[in-house]
């Protein structure tokens, strides 16, 4: 049986189990005691919290029930705060001022990533100055994301562009210059998937030569690596799929080891939904490529228990209602999966989230009103307690995003937390609602509707190989463009209520100029033409190392010091051959 | 009738840029022309580094439905190679779909390079939603570009523009300038297409076709839709350009046309080593013709058997059972690929191509069943006694021990 269809068994039998245990709470006296003590209990252990208005809370709401079935259904059904099968959060107080330890730190993280790296670092600077915690999101520019170097042929026009320039392990140490890596309240995220391995390489290398061989214990992030919705969704996968899954199991077996607190994949729904999937799609794919990953990296020989607390998740967060618990029913489902299909314990149950606000929900057209579509989404990811957000700025439909606009999306975290009382005081303030069940039941059934069918096609990677999550994704796109051609899907600006008189967006559009762009090639190719006596000697004994099955994650962190990304991505391309494109 | 829209995710308004001078020049069509009016082929991609395919795929279903042949390249494609296929499809115009920044710098390189093979009679347009901003889309049509469409353009208007725009027939326009043709490519290209066409006065070119020897030998490949012919195809290109360094291959590649309407060739989409200057391909559609080919592709064949290729290979589409695509044409091997679900055993004894082909290739042959496919297929090929042989490979693997062994029977 396929790990999905065993994982469909088992949300199954879950859900069975607690409609036993609502059951046997009503008519097993004995047994309602002991849980309506428990519920009590629960109940009398809350610290209470006395807000500026002077009013007092408790720090959880919880179901005004006393009711035996009903408390059955929430304490089995979806958990204290914490608790398994962790509906409510991952943790016990998220993000409450005077948090337990488990969470101090704020959710805002946001993306950044533009011309070089030293532009990049300034804007990461500007960023975080008023942060104590220091989390750090880098976007890269197109030949990076393709594992190309600046001066590959026909690029030029693209250094820089969405996202950081970045060749060898040198603009590497000039992207985090100034940064505490190693500092308990740092850490950095990037975004980047084919050539995953020789990023976090360069990166490793370049706070070795900084910082000493001992810093790479210490060093805290996460790297997105998520090779299957990029076949599925992204199209950012430059070796073909059996050779990308090998470099990423050979990374997450390092970086368990040797890097304890780093997260090596990503998996990621984010992309699958911006390229049209729905809600329900968006989570049933993600979830399954991260089985997917367990299932792989078990066969590999590596333990659940030590990977499996260093998975994390990336998740879309639009405008539909799905959205409302579309985290909730992940959350459930992973655990139930993790625990009982790969006897994970708990803190490999954790759905560990990173949201995203939708960057496709954004218009061109009066282009402010994505402020409101932002913070609406942004409700939604914080209703759902993830555990770290991005917000996307208003201005991203036509540009990496300025200044001002990124200033704004970053506020608009801090107004919903911090200056909101919305989520600052009380856990759980709107959790529950007879809506956000509804749409948990109706969500998690779509999600195991597409479970069964990925495993009648043999399971995610065959399904893949006949092309399902493509076509489905493809088709949701459709109609998705169908719906906003015939009004059935109203945008404010652009289907309805359109203002013909403002409709240019008068904003300021941030370029890479020509004379930074040479700059990096420049410095490529003096890096290449100083490192030349060594490079080929380095990309040789890479290639042994592939051929002869070896840990290409650790061979690359010494093939960084001398080679660049397209001289490695180009020595890999001969060893395993290249990605053939789905279409 | 309501018109669909793609709306660019950053859509912008709904405004009509201004045809470029070249574009918009009325070129005169003669009667005739007019009367027997081909397709207008195009080619599409998505230009390097970038992969948002998802408005490229909306366009070409829009084009083919009315009328267009769309030469498909895909996402994540150099200037270099949007332009070479551009040449030897020898398509009207190219269509680039570009939403990963560097858009000015891109497009004008796809017009330079196409000046420089002198090829400039082939036109650019696209669209690229709110990240070209009109500022760039200024620019770029002042580089050469034909047209930029901006977010919540109508697909009927990008099709509106296309059948004015490169409607009409081309003749008067590269003949007019009194240009010679001196890339060796660029001519046999034209010479296809006056092939494909059956163009009577282009059809000197035929005449002019240069002549080397007996021609390459020609391998014909044909199989049911979906065995893996274009995927086996391009690992034999892998392996003919690394073992010899001059070579030159040439690629006859048929998609089916839909009926009363265009073609979406694809097959270059998913071909990754073929994109390359010793590697000549040109894609037909069957225009109405049942069986795997084109009308043209005889003529076409005997073109390219003149054109200096040391090996040809010519890829049918899907067939059925019963076809027997090769009957007529100059080919000299035949190769049927397969994949192990044919069905049950007794639908082998009804596929004609068993017992034409010199080699059948089992594909796929790491799915369940491929061994039981492999002895029945063994069967069936004995009951012949031709000594036909049969090759077990999986394409889409890196260095398939069978797709060597099939290499090594290609090229003897």
């Amino acid at each position: 049986m396929s790990v999905l269809a065993q994982v469909t068994k088992a949300v199954e039998g879950f859900n069975r189990f607690v409609e036993q245990q609502v059951s046997q709470a009503r008519s097993d006296s004995q047994f309602g005691e002991q849980l309506m003590a428990r519920w009590q209990a629960a109940r009398g252990g809350l610290g209470t919290v006395t807000i500026p208005t002077a009013l007092k809370l408790p720090r959880l709401a919880l179901p005004l029930t006393d009711e035996p079935g009903e408390v059955a259904r929430y304490l089995y059904g979806e958990g204290l705060p914490g608790e398994f099968p962790f509906v409510n959060a991952a943790y016990r107080e998220m993000y409450l001022v005077n948090a337990g330890a488990k969470n101090t730190e704020e959710p805002t993280r946001l993306f950044a990533g533009l011309a070089l790296a030293e532009d990049t670092n300034h804007r990461f600077h500007y960023l975080t100055r008023h942060q104590k915690n220091i989390r750090l999101s880098t976007a890269f520019d197109g030949p990076t994301l393709y594992g190309l170097d600046s001066d590959a042929d026909g690029v030029f026009g693209k250094i820089g562009e969405g996202g950081v320039a970045l060749d060898t392990m040198e603009d590497m140490e000039r992207l985090y210059a100034g940064f505490p890596l190693s500092g308990e309240h740092f850490s950095v995220s990037m975004t980047i998937n084919g050539p995953a391995p020789i990023i976090l390489a360069m990166y490793v290398a370049a706070a070795k030569r900084r910082f000493g061989p001992e810093v790479v214990s210490t060093l805290r992030g996460t790297i997105q690596a998520d090779i299957l919705k990029e076949v599925q969704a992204q199209n950012e996968i430059i070796f073909p799929i059996e050779a990308s899954l090998r470099f990423l199991a050979d990374m997450v077996e390092h970086t368990t080891t040797h890097l304890p607190r780093w997260y090596p994949i990503s998996i990621s729904g984010y992309h699958i939904a911006e390229a049209g999937a729905t809600p329900v799609q968006q989570a049933a794919y993600t979830l399954s490529n991260g089985f997917t990953y367990v299932e792989l990296f078990r066969d590999r020989g590596l333990e659940v228990k030590r990977f499996g607390p260093r998975l994390s998740f990336f998740l879309d967060c639009g405008l539909d209602i799905e959205y409302v618990a579309l985290a909730r029913v992940c959350r459930k489902l992973w655990a139930i999966g993790m625990r009982d299909v790969f006897g994970a314990d708990p803190p490999a149950q954790l759905f560990k989230l990173h949201t995203q606000t939708s960057g496709r929900s954004l218009i061109a057209q009066e282009s402010k009103n994505n402020l409101t579509r932002t913070a609406i989404e942004l409700v939604l990811a914080c209703l759902n307690a993830t555990n770290s957000c991005h917000s996307n700025s208003a201005d991203e439909p036509f540009t990496t995003p300025s200044e001002e606009y990124v200033r704004l999306a970053a506020n608009s975290q801090a107004i919903l937390l911090e200056e909101s009382g919305l989520f600052k005081f009380m856990m759980n303030t709107l959790a529950g609602s007879p809506g956000m069940k509804i749409v948990e039941r109706a969500v998690e059934e779509g999600i195991l509707v597409e479970f069964r069918e990925i495993d009648r096609l043999g399971g995610v990677l065959p399904a893949i190989d006949q092309r399902y999550q493509r076509s489905q994704i493809q088709a949701a796109a459709h109609r998705y463009e169908q719906q906003i051609n015939d009004g059935t899907r109203p945008i404010i600006g652009l289907n309805r209520y359109r203002d013909e008189t403002n409709a240019a967006p008068a904003v300021k559009v941030v370029r890479t100029p020509r004379r930074k762009k040479q700059l990096q090639v420049d410095r490529l190719e003096k890096f290449k033409h100083r490192n030349r006596a060594r490079t080929e000697r380095a990309l040789d004994r890479l290639a042994t190392v592939v051929e002869s099955g070896g840990n290409v994650f650790k061979e690359l962190i010494h093939t960084v010091e001398c080679c660049s990304l397209g001289q490695i991505t180009g020595r890999l391309h001969e060893c395993v051959g290249r990605h053939r494109p789905m279409v | 009738m309501k018109s669909k829209s793609v709306r660019f995710p950053d859509a912008a308004p709904r405004v009509a840029g201004t045809l470029s001078k070249r574009a918009a020049t009325p070129t005169r069509v003669s009667r005739r022309t007019q009367l027997l009016k081909p397709p207008i082929r195009l080619l599409t991609a998505v230009p390097i580094c970038d992969g948002h395919d998802s408005a490229i795929n909306t366009i070409n279903l829009e084009f083919i439905h009315c009328g267009v042949e769309v030469v498909y390249l895909g996402y994540h494609r150099s200037a270099r190679d949007i332009v070479r296929a551009a040449t030897q499809e020898d398509v009207r115009a190219i269509g680039l779909s570009s939403y990963n920044g560097g858009h000015v710098e891109f497009f004008t390189e796809v017009v330079e390079l196409l000046k420089r093979q002198g090829a400039n009679d082939i036109g650019v347009f696209g669209g690229g939603g709110g990240t070209i901003t009109k500022a760039d889309a200024a620019i770029m049509q002042k580089n050469g570009v034909d047209r930029i469409f901006f977010a919540g353009t109508p697909l009927s208007e990008i099709v509106k523009f296309v059948k004015i725009a490169y409607g009409a027939h081309r003749r008067a326009g590269w003949r007019a300038r009194g240009e010679t043709i001196s890339d060796p490519d660029r001519r046999i290209a034209r010479m296809l297409t006056a092939a494909e066409t059956g163009d009577r006065d282009e059809g000197a070119y035929v005449r002019g076709a240069p002549a080397k020897g007996s021609g390459p030998i020609t391998i014909g490949i044909t199989g049911p839709g979906g065995a893996g012919k274009t995927t086996l195809i391009d690992e034999l290109v892998l392996r003919f350009l690394k073992a010899s360094p001059r070579t030159r291959l040439a690629i006859l590649s048929h998609d089916p046309s839909l009926i009363g309407q265009g073609a979406l060739l694809g097959d270059r989409a998913s071909m990754v080593y073929s994109q390359d200057d010793r590697v000549f391909m040109r894609s037909l559609a069957t225009r109405g013709q049942a069986g795997g080919l084109s009308p043209a592709s005889g003529r076409c064949l005997r073109l390219l058997k003149r054109g200096g290729f040391d090996r040809m290979f010519v890829e049918t589409v899907g067939i059925g059972q019963e076809a027997a695509p090769f009957g007529g044409e100059p080919v000299d091997r035949v190769i049927l690929v397969m994949s192990p679900d044919y069905g049950s055993r007794l639908q082998l004894q009804k596929i004609v191509m068993l017992d034409v082909a010199d080699i059948v290739v089992l594909n796929k042959s790491d799915l369940s069943g491929a061994k039981t496919a492999a002895v029945e297929i063994e069967q069936r090929l004995a009951l012949n006694g031709r000594g036909q042989k049969l090759i077990q490979t999986v394409a889409r693997r890196h260095r398939d021990t069978g797709v060597d062994e099939l290499f090594r029977l290609a090229i003897s």
